[in-house]
């Protein structure tokens, strides 16, 4: 059983305005290692905002990001990426012209040493790093089950199979923080199931941290240790599902209130 | 056997090597941004005016080293003011913002060095040699400075694809044409790689810019060379490092083939036309050219 421990990474009043309209209005809150934390809120709420403020695509106004006891007021995305944050994007942000297994390799880019006129030699040192991290890519292949589109451009794939690929790319970089976008959308049941299955083995196999954004309340529920809602910018529920489920504002906030 | 098809042979095959080099430019920068740079032509032609200019008052060596970082320069400020602005726009916005920097570069190096002709010499000697003179009666009668720029070219072109195909900053390359957020998020540095490319598109230019310049002088018409490119990369593919280089042969061959033995018949004139009329054929039966990439769309 994992072991849900201290924050990895914690927001501190985070306001992110575009013109007039406040994206997010003071949001704080922690990823606690090991977790899934689950953002939910109706559209338009601000929880894609927050995942573009961690890994470094929006600077906030104002707040802190302070990831593994680093605090810092904008991030850059490569930086992101290099200390650890992987992510999936909402509408499958894939390199379409390359292969699945192309694709899975890109996440490896940051973690190749060996400088390029080695690898332009592609002999030696060079050869037996890009055999090892070929390796660790086709591990992830069997993992997600995806073998048979290997060499499949992915832009000739069913959206269902592009979002496991996405996925497979984001596991490749060995995040310690997954942020995952609507992990789920546009999938019929049997692929959620798979998803979900795909989530929950790499929170228990890899420890990896995950945050994740979904509107299946069904699936939310199922898979995540925390929730967090989101409405209008501003944060309104943090708590165990079950907890969640039941507070009266939520409730309000997806159905509307009673005047 | 005729010789003299051998020799026009060669001669067009020249030609189009140094078409080649003019492509080149453009593959580079559209595979690493998936925008079609359509400031390439008047990238040759700063480079060459610069160089020419700085040689007045520099030795050779210092000139060329100066004009190279002279391009060096221009692909961090096109990053940091043209670039890093549009990240995540629209292939066809960036591909206007080129246009904008056509103007920028044409009036800018015109004022700055000056719009006259130039000579540019090297000291690359430019004497008609005969080679094979033992072998087949009469020998073939090359141009000795073509000879050198087809060296030149196919050494730059060698460096380039290793650079290119073998190492991880060709993965990151494709990765940053394909989707700008999706290579940021595996951690790419978008801009270093802007860099990096504009920085090589820039020296290919000035190589370019120096053979065409050694050979029409420095002026504007090299700024039109690049129009010659374009058909050479509807054959070659815009995706494809090699693809340019054999489009740039078919062109180079081709012209000066049809200009020798259809000439007679279609009233001459053929070396100017021929190119883009191939290309016209290429687009209907083949649109991504020879070696580009297919293009993938789910409908």
């Amino acid at each position: 059983m994992k072991q849900i421990g201290e924050p990895i990474l914690t927001a501190d009043r985070i306001t992110l305005a575009f013109g007039g309209v406040t994206a997010l209005n003071a949001i704080s809150f922690g990823i606690r290692r090991h977790e899934i934390l689950a953002m939910i809120g109706p559209n338009g709420a601000g929880k894609t905002s927050m995942l573009n403020v961690i890994n470094g695509f929006y600077h906030p106004q104002a707040g802190t990001i302070t990831w593994k006891g680093e605090t810092r007021r904008r991030m850059r995305p490569y930086h992101a990426a290099a200390q650890g944050i992987a992510r999936t994007f909402q509408n499958v942000a894939l390199f379409k012209g390359m292969t699945t297994l192309d694709n899975i390799m890109t996440g490896r880019l940051l973690h190749m040493r060996r400088n390029f006129l080695w690898q332009a030699i592609h002999f030696g040192p060079a050869e037996q790093e890009e055999l090892a991290h070929r390796a660790r890519v086709e591990r992830i292949i069997d993992f997600l089950e995806i073998q048979a589109i290997r060499k499949t451009p992915v832009g000739r794939l069913p959206y269902g199979l592009q979002k496991r690929v996405e996925l497979g790319r984001a596991l490749a970089m060995e995040p310690e923080l997954l942020l995952l976008d609507e992990p789920m959308a546009g999938m019929n049941v049997e692929e959620k199931e798979d998803m979900c299955r795909f989530i929950l083995d790499v929170s228990d196999e890899f420890g990896t941290t995950i945050a994740l954004i979904e509107h299946d309340m069904g699936v939310v529920m199922d898979i995540s240790d925390r929730v967090i809602v989101l409405d209008y910018g501003r944060k309104i529920a943090d708590g165990p599902p079950d907890e969640v489920r039941s507070s009266p504002e939520v409730i309000a906030a997806y159905l509307g209130e009673e005047r | 056997m005729n010789f003299f098809v051998l020799e026009v042979l060669i001669g067009g095959l020249l030609t189009g090597v140094l078409y080649a080099l003019v492509a080149l430019g453009f593959v580079l920068i559209f595979k690493a941004s998936a925008v079609f740079n359509f400031a390439q032509g008047s990238m040759c032609l700063f480079a060459a005016l610069a160089l020419v200019r700085l040689m007045e008052v520099l030795p050779v060596a210092l000139a060329l080293l100066s004009a190279a970082a002279i391009m060096i320069g221009l692909a961090f400020a096109i990053e940091r003011l043209v670039l890093r602005p549009l990240v995540n726009q629209e292939a066809i916005i960036l591909f206007m913002a080129t246009i904008g920097i056509t103007f920028f570069l044409d009036g800018f190096g015109q004022s700055v060095f000056g719009s006259e002709v130039y000579t540019l010499d090297l000291g690359i000697p430019k004497d008609p040699l005969i080679l094979f003179d033992g072998v087949i009666p009469g020998g073939i009668l090359v141009n000795e400075f073509d000879l050198w720029a087809a060296v030149a070219a196919g050494v730059l072109v060698a460096v380039l694809a290793v650079f290119f195909q073998r190492t991880r900053i060709g993965r990151a390359l494709r990765a940053v044409a394909d989707d700008h957020q999706a290579a940021l998020s595996v951690g790419i540095p978008l801009r270093h790689i802007w860099v990096i490319v504009w920085s090589v598109a820039g020296l290919v230019a000035l190589v370019a810019g120096i053979i065409w310049g050694s050979k029409l002088g420095v002026q504007f018409s090299i700024a039109l060379v690049a129009l010659k490119a374009l058909p050479v990369l509807m054959l070659g593919g815009l995706t494809s490092v090699p693809g340019a280089i054999v489009g740039g042969l078919i062109v180079g061959a081709g012209e000066k083939l049809s200009e020798v033995f259809l000439g007679p018949f279609l009233g001459g004139g053929i070396e100017n036309w021929f190119a883009y009329v191939l290309a016209l054929l290429f687009l209907l039966v083949r649109p991504q050219g020879l070696f580009g990439e297919r293009i993938i769309e789910r409908v």
